[in-house]
């Protein structure tokens, strides 16, 4: 087990040291999602609409580096290769997975801790609260890593390894409520935002720091959402991703 | 003993194409053997089977005396590959990719920097360790790649094409690298579409010709059992390029007398060379190997 632990953490150090060894790319990148959070900031000031913007900027940061696995699970097995190498060194392939997931988690590191510092400065919210909303967020990453890991695996050229990941982030970040709340939509479309699990974290995340208030349903609902499509990310990640090929 | 050991391989992949039909041979410990074929005549599909990295549908395949279809895991961390058209990750240097595949594999920082130095230093890398491999040549990148897959010290090394687009120089490095770990007593399969490569290189050879094995044996086996004993060459005087150049492998000295006659008679040049691996390639498959 510690040699698997091993063999993850430098898989995903390898995997994110491009970035860690040019930091500024690393924030730069990291604060995509960070930015409507500042247009929002400079239009209406530090309010109400702005901390639900920085609670989104905490889901989709993680959601989209989740998602950007994908690049990982391409480049890996059909450019650099690499996967190939690891596979005749007997190295696990959950030691792998983890290890690429690892370096998902560390491209998001700089936006969510200016995030957070944020949040924590803005809306005081309890610790349990904090807890909760980072639990929905890391559930969304994880659906959003399996599907980065399907998409990967299924990507048969390196163009749309490329633009897939970055065209579903835009649908699946910018467009729902993430960064502003459900509310602000007509009610007829808001079945259709509740389609997006991104909204789901983003509701939970808002509900538990205290910005919005969700109902008891709503809340299992907005769980149960997202535990089922991570399990349906899962199932098919573990359909399209092989280490050995059929 | 025979390190590898394949029976009658098969692979129809599942959209149905057929890579491999019917491919048999047995390579021993400490052996360079090469896999020559077309392009698309099934050598990664097969170095990917035996490397445990893609599932035969028909026949056998042991590697170190287990089954690549049951015991993947035996086999595995005792052999290594180097994948064909591999490329390094252009932003990092190549002291990198070496040092950091050596932590992957387990070792303590100290042991993987006391063995990325040497790796290097085999490879000819040191000079340029800190620089980016998106500084590098080709040749360089394809080293860098070489240490990365050597560093586990395997008994068997899976080179897939590892020469490919590398000048003279780098080649001749990475035949003097083969040549080294077999010094070691690793077992090398090498697929390559360089036939002097081969002719250098291989102890024993195994030629694939749409999924089949055509022929089986060392260079020398080869040159004999397509009966020649020569290659003549016949093209114009002055040769301003390749037209009407024609490459012949008489079998009797009787035909050697006519092409000479024949020559003679339309004032062209005759030039006789020993038969090369080329040669059989062309006889055996019928076309070059590029085609």
């Amino acid at each position: 087990m510690k040699n698997r632990l091993r063999e993850a953490y430098f898989v995903g150090l390898f995997d994110s040291l491009p970035l860690l060894r040019d930091p500024m790319i690393l924030v730069l990148l990291s604060m995509i999602s960070f930015l409507p959070v500042l247009f929002t900031f400079v239009i209406t000031g530090a309010g109400p609409v702005t901390y639900q913007a920085v609670v989104g900027a905490i889901v989709l940061s993680l959601a989209f580096t989740g998602l950007f696995s994908s690049q990982s699970v391409y480049f890996n097995k059909h450019w650099f290769r690499f996967q190939d190498i690891l596979v005749a060194d007997g190295i696990s392939p959950t030691a792998y997975a983890l290890g690429l997931s690892f370096a998902t988690f560390i491209v998001s590191v700089p936006a969510l801790a200016v995030a957070l510092l944020l949040l924590v400065v803005w809306v005081h919210p309890d610790l349990v609260g904090l807890l909760f909303g980072a639990l929905a967020s890391i559930a969304l990453w994880i659906s959003m890593v399996f599907a980065g890991f399907a998409i990967g695996a299924s990507t048969k050229n390196v163009r749309r390894a490329n633009s897939f990941p970055q065209v579903l982030s835009f649908f699946l970040g910018f467009i729902p409520p993430v960064y502003y709340t459900l509310d602000r939509l007509p009610a007829e479309v808001r079945p259709i935002a509740l389609l997006a699990p991104t909204t789901h974290a983003a509701q939970l995340a808002k509900h538990y720091v205290g910005l919005i208030h969700l109902g008891e349903l709503d809340i299992i609902i907005g769980w149960a959402y997202l535990a089922i499509f991570a399990a349906i990310m899962a199932f098919i990640a573990i359909r399209k991703a092989h280490w050995t090929d059929p | 003993m025979d390190v590898v050991q394949v029976e009658g391989l098969g692979k129809t992949y599942p959209g149905g194409t057929e890579a491999l039909k019917d491919v048999s041979f047995s390579i021993r410990k400490g052996e360079v053997f090469c896999l020559l074929g077309r392009n698309g005549a099934g050598k990664t599909t097969l170095l990917r089977i035996l490397a445990t990295q893609l599932r035969p549908t028909a026949g056998r395949a042991l590697v170190l005396g287990h089954d690549v279809r049951t015991e993947p895991k035996a086999i595995r961390g005792r052999i290594a590959v180097v994948p064909q058209e591999a490329r390094p990750q252009m932003l990092l240097s190549a002291y990198d990719h070496i040092f950091y595949y050596c932590l992957i594999r387990g070792m303590s920082r100290a042991d993987a920097k006391a063995k990325t130095r040497e790796v290097m230093d085999e490879l000819d890398l040191w000079e340029h360790k800190d620089k980016m491999t998106a500084d590098l040549s080709g040749g360089l990148r394809q080293r860098v790649i070489i240490g990365m897959a050597l560093t586990s010290e395997p008994e068997v090394a899976f080179l897939d094409e590892p020469s490919i687009g590398l000048d003279p120089i780098g080649r001749r490095t990475v035949w003097g690298l083969v040549r080294r770990l077999t010094k070691r007593g690793v077992t090398v399969l090498l697929t390559t579409h360089y036939m002097d490569e081969a002719e250098a290189l291989a102890d024993r050879l195994v030629i694939i010709d749409k999924g089949r094995t055509a022929f089986l044996g060392s260079v020398e086996e080869a040159k004999s059992a397509i009966g020649a004993k020569m290659r003549v060459i016949v093209e114009p005087l002055v040769a301003t390029n390749t037209d009407g150049r024609e490459v012949l492998t008489p079998s009797s000295n009787e035909e050697v007398l006519a092409i000479v006659e024949r020559s003679l008679r339309e004032g062209r040049k005759v030039t006789f060379k020993p038969p090369s691996l080329e040669d059989v390639f062309i006889q055996l498959v019928g076309g070059s190997i590029e085609e």
